[in-house]
């Protein structure tokens, strides 16, 4: 049995490091595990040992137990019209110069990809645990209704009343309700390329059923992992972090807690301390500052989401090998991430 | 660049994009212009934020003297853009067609930007404003949204829509009406992602003129004292912040530095620091 812990927060709080982090705490407590990364950093990468991540895992070297994988949303996503259309319809879909535009445009695409490859890695019972880091475009709730909203925009009603109903073709009719739609789109458009558009969701449509399948095999094993949200003490981000306990889906876990990277020293919170140097003095106090303003944050967070708090420590560089990486977690404060595979 | 008329904001997730755009608006107000605030992608929050509103609205709300904002909903964006822009009677736009047209619009290459850029645009041709700021897409889309106007010539050569390309490329095009502001913070990724979105640029003539802003970026320590106790401490952590920040801020092009913000209490605190750095930059 593989269990599954998804990382998710929004854009820069450091979701990639904390992946690796778990990622070689959990191989070196003896679990066999895969990280699977977006777009990670140079340095990280070279701080886990693997300069080009493939989309298949490679082992980590030094690190026995460790594997990592990298998903590329825009390749799994031709993996994914592939996997789940006739041969010569995929060859049609993923040649379309319509394709990569649409692929890049589906709010939820990216985001569906990621899942459906992690399902993927998660169904194959290889590793104990696959740690997900969730694609910056959509760190929050996204990714949780990202396969629900593939099904309703692939087999979607909207495309059934355009079409008639009627099951794709090479050629095909508007039906005559969507006409209204096309004379608009033929007028904003210019004549043409709202037929090719449909042609295109109509080829699309034949994935439905394999969506479909897999939206729902992907709700299953979202639905039983842990999840994480990553934040800093900065406006945006966390109010990714609040949508996701606000919103949370159905689907989703209650998340087992927020880590809050970043974090300063809580002995500097009320740091009077006055030092011979006037300047050094102003520098703690604004520091103080900073960190008063951090504690008290976190406090309101976990008061009123009531849920567990994780702090890593500010880390002035980024992690440049396996032990460093460790450390982040073996050093961080408040709730202990080691909870997660004990 | 508070002389231009049209300001769009764009940067890599998470490093204050909203921020900036919000300090623009509210340093342009200050000096006496009348300015739109527009967020360009997603619900608004993080701009209406900063502007200390809980919501914005697809119709202008006036924040403070001199400052309107809102958020474009691109279903109501088409509905308007089709009305007003394509000039098709409105009971052409009963909803059935709209939200079938609004699929394929998020299917066709370049016509959600279109129908934001349109929209955006719209407002500064209208000449209601003296400024129009975008907080706009993340730079990982920004060349899809200020590139809209040309792939969409390129695709149609008929129809409105290749009329509204020809207008929107001449205001975006023009160095003395429009800038792209590009946020960047001293680390890795958002350093890198700028240079990448810069040389992008260089071959996709988009935009008029464009300036960098780093974010958060931390005062250097003059004193060379090591100190003792908890003042140690954060001097060390300070100086260490300092020297990495130097290697990122080193590798951004000609850039203007704004402030980390010690204990900023809320979004719109924060915008109105960035808002007093930004005049002091000024002056």
């Amino acid at each position: 049995m593989t269990a599954a812990i998804l990382v998710t927060g929004g854009g820069g709080v450091g979701k990639t490091t904390v992946s690796a982090a778990i990622g070689v705490a959990a191989a070196r407590r003896g679990l066999e595990t895969l990280v699977l990364t977006v777009d990670p950093a140079r340095r990280l990468a070279n701080a886990l040992g693997i300069a080009e991540l493939g989309a298949d895992p490679s082992k980590v070297r030094e690190e026995p137990l460790l594997w990592a994988a990298m998903l590329d949303a825009s390749s799994s996503w031709e993996a994914i019209a592939r996997r789940h259309a006739d041969p010569a319809v995929a060859e049609r879909l993923v040649t379309n110069d319509l394709f990569e535009a649409a692929t890049g445009q589906f709010p939820a695409s990216q985001s569906y990809a990621a899942a459906e490859e992690a399902t993927r890695f998660v169904k194959q019972g290889r590793w104990d645990l696959v740690v997900v880091d969730t694609p910056p475009s959509a760190g929050g709730i996204e990714f949780f209704t990202a396969p629900a909203n593939m099904t309703d925009l692939i087999g979607g009603r909207l495309l059934r009343w355009l079409t008639g109903g009627k099951l794709p073709g090479r050629r095909f009719f508007f039906d005559r309700a969507a006409r209204p739609a096309i004379r608009i789109a033929d007028a904003v458009l210019g004549a043409g390329l709202f037929e090719r558009v449909a042609q295109f969701l109509m080829d699309l449509r034949t994935t439905y059923d394999g969506i479909a399948a897999s939206s729902a095999e992907i709700d299953r094993t979202l639905s039983t992992a842990q999840t994480l949200v990553v934040t800093t003490a900065d406006p945006t981000p966390m109010r990714e972090a609040i949508r996701f306990f606000r919103d949370l889906p159905p689907n989703a876990q209650h998340p087992t807690s927020v880590i809050f990277n970043r974090s300063l020293p809580v002995s500097w919170v009320d740091a009077t301390a006055q030092d011979d140097d006037g300047e050094l003095t102003e520098n703690l106090l604004r520091w103080s500052t900073e960190s008063a303003r951090q504690q008290r944050l976190r406090r309101q967070f976990s008061e009123r989401y009531s849920t567990e708090v994780t702090t890593m420590d500010w880390q002035p560089t980024a992690p440049t090998d396996l032990d460093s990486l460790e450390s982040l977690l073996t050093t961080a404060g408040g709730y202990s991430l080691e909870n997660l595979w004990s | 660049m508070l002389e231009k008329r049209f300001i769009v904001v764009s940067g890599k997730g998470g490093v204050g994009k909203s921020a900036v755009a919000a300090a623009i608006a509210k340093s342009a107000a200050r000096a006496g212009r009348n300015t739109l605030a527009l967020s360009m992608v997603g619900n608004g929050m993080g701009l209406g934020a900063h502007l200390g509103l809980t919501a914005l609205d697809f119709k202008p709300q006036p924040t403070e003297p001199n400052l309107h904002a809102l958020s474009i909903e691109r279903s109501k964006a088409l509905v308007e853009y089709i009305q007003i822009q394509v000039g098709l009677p409105s009971y052409a736009t009963f909803t059935p067609a709209i939200r079938a047209f609004d699929v394929l619009a998020s299917t066709a290459p370049a016509i959600r930007e279109i129908v934001t850029m349109g929209k955006v645009l719209w407002e500064v041709k209208t000449g209601h404003w003296d400024l129009v700021v975008a907080d706009g897409p993340p730079t990982g889309q920004i060349g899809s949204f200020l590139g809209a106007a040309t792939t969409m010539a390129n695709i149609v050569s008929s129809g409105r829509v290749a009329d509204q390309s020809k207008w929107m490329r001449e205001i975006q095009m023009d160095t003395a009406l429009t800038e792209l502001v590009l946020v960047s913070v001293p680390e890795e990724l958002p350093t890198s992602e700028t240079i990448e979105t810069l040389e992008w640029l260089d071959t996709h003539p988009v935009v008029g003129s464009r300036s960098i802003f780093a974010n958060r970026v931390l005062p250097l320590l003059e004193t060379d004292a090591v100190g003792s106790g908890v003042a140690a401490d954060a001097a060390s952590l300070h100086r260490s912040l300092t020297t990495e920040q130097a290697i990122w801020l080193e590798r951004l092009p000609t850039h203007l530095d704004l402030p980390f913000l010690f204990g900023a209490e809320s979004a719109s605190a924060v915008a109105d620091r960035l808002a007093d750095a930004m005049a002091a930059l000024v002056s």
